[in-house]
């Protein structure tokens, strides 16, 4: 103050204690030794999606209806929502920081709204120009090959994919039942693929169909052919009549070949591939299913989810044993001999260890038998200079083999078979194309577009690199302040009675009300980003947060320090660090 | 609209009545269904108010103090502990000057627990500046919550308008409801004079030397000596339209009495009986029913008691060491007079006992009996 008042008499004093002029002057910021900071920093689920997906910002453009726009942000990164939104293990759910408060988000059940809602509008017509003229062969239009087509096509590339098949999608068309995956959604993703001038050639099967020297006209070469091909069991009479491999007989149920299988069936195998196959037999007329593997129930590698609707259609499941052979009678089986198993310590190559447990055999009455213990891919056709190790191709995480212009993606080089993680692996694969072809690739380049530290890289960052941190910390539950959200369940999503499903391959599933997906999403905790709900506005007890364009800044010339606003956010986006002064 | 109702929600009532812009509370029994019966308005819309649930009564009387610095007209209630929890923030509000009002439901201060009646807990905050009322009837109270607003407003001083535990807060009587729309025109929006505004920041309460401490003080003084007569205006505007009206006190069948019982509260309905059959009995007992603590209205008192022989307080309340509080306020107010009546003090109904008809006659029978009070205070409902 400039001036000192002195009161002379009592009427001069105000009733108050008061000061008589404004305290503006008084820049309390000076008083700071902590400087609260508004950050974006890294959500859990998006780290954990293979595919890199934006979930936290797509969860906020479905809060504000924006169905189209959040359809685009995931298009960004991933040509499939439709099939992620159905088919993916979720990943992002497993992560999820409201799995600690309540239950995680139904994220894939958000994803397939968006992707349904799509699904119902009218398609565009995308006029597309190839602007470079660099051309790419892709060998497979699996999720991993069609993702990296999509990403190439993009940018501008001439892409050309061939398919073996008489139509895209690989596993997604041949491997996954209709009852998960409806073709019409497959179908429009990929014509959907298709608009962005994408070539795809089917029926044509490289090394037989045309020869493999024919790619050579191409710059560089993307090698995702999948796993197509089943293990054998390595026993005595697997060799008999009606003893089938999961995939073939998914592939045939696919095409509508009929498939006699009988009433018992015995399926061998403990995967996702073996739950399809057994739920497809149960589809196709068999009686009595029963699921045989040598893992036990909590170590079965099929999802959780996909085991429990296995048993609701009267599948029986029969864990921790081990094939010892398939007896035939005239040919054709008859029954197939168990022993009681666990398993011990993995063999050194990786491969499963189980072990007998003696007197403990036992025998299944079959009418077919079908195995579904892993796929490995077919990788015959390649020329000898590309690098195979332990049946699969050797490439580095962004799917660069060492030999020029030869890349390999998916579950060509990937031993775990995920949906999502080929298409992530497609995803990179088409920035490592793009960078070979313009040049320079670097580790550092890598860093920058990497999403959390789990591999997943963002497309988005890597063509608007944000301002601010390259790739923030990811925000864990203990990090957060969830003093003002609700409790609220997880929405459950409904699914079709056991009597319709009988018969028939009539999506399981069914999607979300709109009402319902804007409920599911309002349960976001938006982790490490602001998304304007105002509690550091509110909390400031000195009015230095201020309201600028739906989030704050804030008045650092009366901002103390006292770190409220960093304690009320509720998302960790705000960091309290100390002052440089 | 008359309508039988607890006492609780006749508070209730006339909380909302007054427009109040932001409740703080916190949860205490005997008061909670006053805040419980808001928060209900509020959530249905009644009740245009921002309703603050706080974790202690301490931070309800701060959020009150915040809330009616910025210019809102602001609510509380609470009861015994929680009362005393609020101790230092009721020194600020009235050094403030901030017109909040807040309803004390009285209740006897642990230890032991005791949820029953005495009022120990308001009485225990005499000093801190708020004005006091204690109130008889349900509609009394009703009454009092709207007046309360008003004289605080006028003399910037907050206002605790006190109600017995149980035999008021949770006793359904008839209550009439006043007219939202009268109530509006007896009490306008409060525009305070001074109030704490962002775009013009000025400190508040800020360090004070003793070059103006005192003024200050001296000022709160006169505020409370101007409450006096403020409180009877607004008394007299409040009977005009709504035909009811209370006073600092109210003198019963006090005419040429020998002896004058003098209560508080809920007391004096049953005191009022007693006296009424004394007096079908020829004999001239009459009774003072003092409302208004503070500001104390040691005249009005001189002026009724004026020519009384004898004089038979009833305290439901003790300081430990002294006696009853209201008989030691009433000796003050008439040790100066040369002529004044002999003061009886009697402690009775603590904790929640009974004060019942029994209890007044024998006080009653003992005062016109001795001639000299044997002890400092009596204790007419001891268990001997």
């Amino acid at each position: 103050m400039k001036e000192k008042v002195t009161f002379k008499r009592l009427q001069d004093i105000p009733p108050v204690a008061i000061s008589l002029g404004t305290l503006l002057w008084n820049k309390t910021g000076t008083w700071r030794y902590l400087k609260p900071k508004y950050v974006v920093k890294t959500p859990p689920c998006n780290e954990a999606c293979p595919a890199g997906n934006d979930i936290e910002g797509f969860m906020v453009l479905v809060k504000e209806g924006k169905l189209h726009e959040a359809w685009e942000l995931i298009r960004e990164e991933n040509p499939f929502p439709g099939v992620c939104g159905r088919v993916c293990f979720h990943p992002c759910e497993s992560s999820c920081n409201r799995r600690d408060y309540d239950e995680a988000l139904s994220i894939h059940a958000v994803e397939r709204h968006i992707a349904d809602a799509h699904l119902k509008s009218k398609r565009e017509k995308r006029h597309t120009k190839i602007k470079r003229k660099e051309r790419v062969a892709i060998i497979g239009s699996g999720p991993s090959g069609l993702t990296c087509a999509y990403h190439l096509a993009r940018m501008g590339y001439g892409v050309t994919v061939f398919e073996s098949q008489s139509s895209p999608g690989g596993i997604l068309r041949v491997g996954i039942p209709e009852y998960r995956l409806p073709k019409a959604v497959l179908d429009r993703e990929i014509a959907d693929i298709e608009s962005w001038g994408v070539e795809i050639k089917t029926n044509t099967r490289v090394g037989k169909d045309i020869p493999f020297d024919d790619l050579h006209k191409y710059q560089a070469i993307f090698i995702a052919v999948g796993a197509h091909q089943s293990r054998r069991l390595h026993i005595e009479g697997e060799h008999a009549e009606r003893v089938l491999s999961g995939l073939e007989f998914l592939k045939h149920v696919h095409m509508g070949k009929k498939v006699s299988l009988g009433d018992r069936v015995v399926v061998i195998g403990g995967g996702n591939v073996a739950v399809d196959v057994a739920r497809s037999a149960w589809r196709v007329g068999a009686r009595k299913i029963q699921m045989v593997c040598l893992e036990s129930r909590e170590e079965m590698p099929a999802s959780s989810e996909e085991i429990a609707e296995t048993e609701a259609e009267g599948i029986e499941i029969l864990p921790s044993a081990m094939p010892l052979r398939i007896t035939s009678d005239g040919g054709r089986v008859k029954k197939v001999e168990f022993i009681k198993a666990k398993l011990g310590e993995p063999k050194p190559d990786g491969s499963l260890n189980p072990i007998s447990i003696p007197g403990t055999e036992f025998s299944l009455e079959a009418d077919s038998v079908i195995t579904a213990i892993g796929e490995v891919p077919d990788l015959s056709f390649l020329p000898r200079e590309v690098p195979i190790n332990k049946g699969l191709i050797e490439a580095d995480e962004m799917g660069f083999v060492h030999v020029k212009g030869f890349f390999a993606g998916g579950d060509t080089v990937n031993p775990v078979h995920t949906v999502t993680g080929a298409i992530g692996s497609g995803k990179k694969t088409a920035l490592a194309i793009h960078e070979y072809l313009r040049g320079g690739w670097s580790r550092e380049k890598f860093r920058t577009i990497q999403v959390g530290g789990k591999g997943t890289i963002s497309l988005k960052k890597y063509f608007h690199p944000p301002e601010g941190e390259a790739n923030p910390p990811v925000v864990h539950f203990q990090d957060l302040h969830t003093d003002t959200f609700d409790h609220q369940p997880r929405i459950s999503i409904p699914r079709i009675s056991i009597d319709e499903r009988r018969g028939g391959f009539k999506e399981v599933n069914s999607g979300m009300k709109g009402e319902e997906a804007l409920e599911e999403a309002r349960r976001c905790f938006h982790c490490g980003v602001c998304n304007g709900c105002d509690n550091c506005w509110v909390y400031c007890p000195d009015m230095a947060v201020k309201r600028k364009q739906g989030r704050y800044e804030i008045d650092y010339d009366y901002c103390k320090g006292c770190g409220i606003c960093f304690e009320e956010c509720p998302r960790s986006a705000i960091l309290l660090e100390e002052e440089g002064r | 609209m008359r309508t039988v109702i607890e006492g609780s929600h006749a508070v209730s009532y006339g909380v909302m009545l007054c427009r109040v812009q932001v409740i703080a509370a916190y949860p205490i029994t005997p008061q909670t269904h006053i805040v419980e019966k808001l928060s209900e308005f509020c959530a249905s819309g009644e009740l245009q108010a921002k309703f603050l649930k706080v974790e202690s009564e301490h931070s309800a009387m701060a959020s009150c103090i915040g809330a009616s610095a910025v210019g809102a007209r602001a609510f509380t209630a609470s009861s015994s502990q929680g009362i005393a929890l609020m101790h230092e923030l009721l020194h600020w509000t009235s050094g403030a000057r901030l017109p909040i009002v807040m309803v004390n439901v009285n209740r006897a201060l642990a230890a032991p627990w005791n949820i029953g009646c005495d009022q120990i807990d308001s009485l225990s905050q005499r000093d801190t500046g708020w004005l006091q009322f204690y109130c008889e009837s349900s509609q009394e109270a009703l009454d009092t919550v709207i007046q309360a607003f008003k004289i605080s407003e006028r003399v910037s001083l907050p206002s605790m308008v006190v109600l017995d535990a149980f035999y008021l807060s949770h006793t359904y009587e008839p209550v009439d409801i006043p007219d939202r729309e009268r109530v509006d025109k007896f009490l306008p929006p409060y525009e305070p004079k001074y109030k704490l505004d962002p775009k013009d920041p000025r400190s508040f309460g800020g360090l004070t030397g003793p070059d103006t401490f005192t003024e200050l003080r001296y000022q709160m003084q006169q505020s409370m000596e101007q409450a006096q007569s403020v409180i009877v205006e607004v008394d007299e505007e409040y009977r005009k339209i709504f035909g009811r009206g209370y006073g600092r006190m109210e003198a019963y069948r006090c005419e040429d009495a020998e002896l004058v019982l003098v209560t508080t509260g809920t007391v004096t309905s049953t005191s009022r009986e007693v006296v009424d059959q004394y007096r079908d009995e020829g004999k001239a007992i009459g009774l003072l029913k003092i409302k208004a603590f503070r500001p104390f209205p040691s005249e009005e008192i001189r002026r009724n008691l004026k020519g009384i022989p004898k004089v038979a307080v009833i305290d439901r309340n003790i300081s430990f060491g002294s006696g009853g509080i209201f008989a030691e306020e009433l000796r003050s107010a008439l040790c100066n007079e040369k002529e004044r009546p002999l003061v009886f003090s009697y402690v009775a109904g603590l904790g929640g006992r009974d004060i019942t008809q029994e209890t007044i006659s024998n006080v009653i029978e003992y005062t016109l009996e001795e001639d000299q009070p044997k002890e400092a205070s009596l204790w007419p409902d001891l268990r001997r």
